[in-house]
């Protein structure tokens, strides 16, 4: 396109506004990506948890009342079930980091039959099995911290009144939305904690139920069938499948992504009026330069392209730097480990960046609009006479 | 309408309104000016010379009367018609020269042929030979504002001159130069008129520039008061 070394040039006349409308809309649109993803990302997490065919029984009294350690047994013991293990939290602090990922006591012997998207070789699952201190972690986490099969790994207790010193037998692998940063660990010793630091109160619980259903199982009539069992006990409890679980956590944004979605649309109304304000003043700059080209012959159709095509342009480049910035930064950068285990991971979803992008795009066309009309309008003999 | 002739205007009137009231600007204005003829144009600040010479490079339109350039009624095109054909048959030198900041001297004189079916190296070719014609090669690739006032008109005059077109006009190309450098101006325009048959309207306040042109127009009011070739005008002057 033979007008575009022109048009670049335009754009970078007046560097410092170029780059203040660039930035505004990059910084905005950054922010914009942040937002939405973190709705999405755990709507994501929800989908793809479907077919895995889990479910989490809780108290009915929500999570921090815990249910009896027998319950997990009997759930087990369910013809539907295919296996059942408690997840208890134990959220200890790692070489004095609190909270720094999420600590469960589970069955060994189950737990990769539930989780079965979790990935471990067979030695060191035996290994695991075999050792009553012995744990197991992610391998993002492994890589992080340096741990290797075998290293002690200390967790001083801060909701337990006792600390556990495990020693690292399995590390697993999992797919990309799958928290690779968990540390597992026989349930046992919480159990055994209780009995000898705390005369045995609290002991005998489970925390939640986690359970894997036989394939072709119906997993709604099977967590009511679980509630109806439980009603008149001294723990009812409430059970969902596990995607609903996750998803519950996005509807606590539920009224959030309202306002998250009203927030981001007066963003982009902003952010025309922030792009048409500085192509305004750059064509008020140039009103007799503009003049001069219609008076050589330039079109009023071509006129009116190329400032759109300058406005959607420096949009475009806020767009792509924003948006596409902000896919990049959190594909190289993980944040999850500065977020205390809350977001076991995070990424911006395609379709949000290319949302942003798109965004960048009308905002750039809009703003454009106004200036790019009123260039093409202006009259050559009046544009032409304000230097004479 | 003779074949030769490269402007006719037929009682040409022009009228401005400001705040409903009628300003006359052009009134009744009947001129022929053959091809090839080198035209200076004087007269009084106000006087109507900006206003005529846009209505001869097809820039506005009279209010009443014939615009005919080059045997075409202007006053019979549409606008898009009208901007087009400026393209193809007239070359501008504004007072202020009125060059694109960001372009090189080069880019400057290519981009009335961005309009043009023209190759990018038929571009370059082109402006190449335009700078030349007007002394400036070697200086391509120098932003207007590493030139001085008269390189800078000089690259103008390139740029006018770069499609070739019939009609260059002028308005006070050298009014805002010193006496050497307008004096070089001048003598680049009464080349194109000489040796290219350019035919050349240009407005001026300078008799010396005025002096260089084959015929010289005195307007004043809105109506020629005035128009004596060169040798007529030298004469009444007692030059001779
Ligand atoms: N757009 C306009 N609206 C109203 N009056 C105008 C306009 N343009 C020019 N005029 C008037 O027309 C007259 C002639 O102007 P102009 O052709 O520029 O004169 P000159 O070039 O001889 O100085 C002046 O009185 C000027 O004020
Ligand atoms: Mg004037």
């Amino acid at each position: 396109m033979k007008y575009f070394s022109y048009i670049w040039r335009n754009m970078r006349r007046n560097r410092v506004r170029t780059v203040l409308t660039i930035g505004s809309i990059a910084i905005s649109l950054f922010l914009m990506m942040i937002m939405l993803s973190f709705l999405s990302v755990n709507q994501n997490v929800s989908e793809s948890l479907k077919g895995y065919n889990r479910v989490i029984a809780m108290s009915s009294q929500g999570f921090a009342t815990p249910v009896p350690i027998r319950f997990v047994d009997e759930v087990a013991l369910m013809p539907e079930v295919l296996a059942a293990s408690p997840l208890s939290w134990y959220g200890g602090k790692y070489q004095e980091e609190v909270m720094p990922f999420a600590q469960f006591g589970i069955y060994p012997d189950k737990i990769l039959q539930i989780w079965d998207e979790l990935d471990m070789p067979d030695d060191q699952s035996k290994a695991f099995q075999a050792d009553p201190s012995g744990c197991v972690i992610g391998y993002k986490m492994a890589a992080e911290r340096n741990l290797k099969i075998g290293d002690p790994l200390p967790l001083k207790g801060t909701i337990y009144p006792f600390d556990l010193n495990l020693t690292v037998r399995g590390i697993y692998k999992c797919p990309p939305d799958r928290d690779g940063r968990m540390l597992m660990f026989n349930w046992n010793l919480l159990e055994e904690g209780l009995k000898k630091e705390f005369q045995g109160r609290q002991a005998g619980n489970a925390g939640t139920v986690f359970a894997k259903i036989k394939t072709g199982g119906d997993l709604a009539a099977f967590c009511k069938k679980v509630d109806a069992s439980t009603i008149n006990s001294d723990t009812p409890t409430r059970t969902q499948t596990e995607d609903a679980f996750v998803a519950q956590f996005a509807e606590l944004w539920g009224d959030m992504r309202t306002m998250i979605s009203a927030v981001g649309l007066a963003v982009v109304i902003s952010l025309v009026f922030v792009s048409g304000n500085a192509m305004a003043m750059a064509l008020r700059e140039r009103t007799t330069e503009i003049a001069v080209l219609k008076a050589i012959g330039f079109t009023n159709g071509k006129i009116l392209g190329m400032v759109l095509t300058e406005s959607v342009l420096v949009a475009l480049m806020g767009g792509i730097v924003g948006s596409l910035g902000c896919k990049l930064l959190f594909d190289v950068f993980d944040v999850s480990p500065y977020t205390a285990g809350a977001l076991p991971f995070f990424f911006i979803p395609w379709q949000t960046a290319i949302l942003g992008l798109g965004s960048s795009l009308i905002i750039g066309f809009v703003s454009g609009l106004f200036p790019a009309v009123a260039a093409a309008r202006l009259g050559v003999i009046q544009g032409l006479r304000k230097v004479v | 309408m003779s074949e030769n002739l490269a402007i006719q205007l037929n009682k040409v009137s022009k009228e401005y309104s400001r705040n409903s009231m009628r300003i006359p600007v052009l009134q009744g204005l009947d001129l022929d000016v053959r091809q090839g003829e080198f035209l200076a144009l004087m007269g009084p600040s106000g006087s109507g010379k900006t206003t005529l010479l846009n209505l001869i490079a097809g820039l506005d339109r009279s209010t009443s009367g014939d615009v005919n350039v080059d045997g075409l009624n202007l006053s019979q095109l549409s606008e898009s018609q009208l901007t087009r054909w400026r393209a193809d048959h007239i070359g501008f030198i504004f007072q202020m020269y009125n060059l694109i900041p960001v372009m090189t001297a080069q880019e400057n004189v290519e981009l009335p042929l961005l309009l043009q079916p023209v190759s990018r190296s038929e571009r370059r070719k082109r402006a190449t030979t335009a700078l030349k014609i007007v002394g400036l090669d070697g200086r391509e690739d120098h932003y207007p504002r590493q030139l001085s006032g008269g390189q800078e008109q000089r690259v103008a005059i390139a740029r006018a001159i770069v499609t070739d077109p019939a009609l260059i006009v002028a308005d006070e190309p050298t009014g805002d130069l010193d006496r050497t450098s307008a004096s070089e101006i001048l003598d680049l325009l009464e080349t194109l008129h000489r040796d290219l048959e350019k035919t050349i309207v240009m407005v001026t306040h300078d008799p010396q520039a005025a002096s260089r042109a084959s015929r010289l127009l005195r307007l004043d009011k809105g109506q020629l008061v005035g128009d004596e070739t060169q040798a007529e005008a030298k004469f009444r002057l007692g030059a001779f």
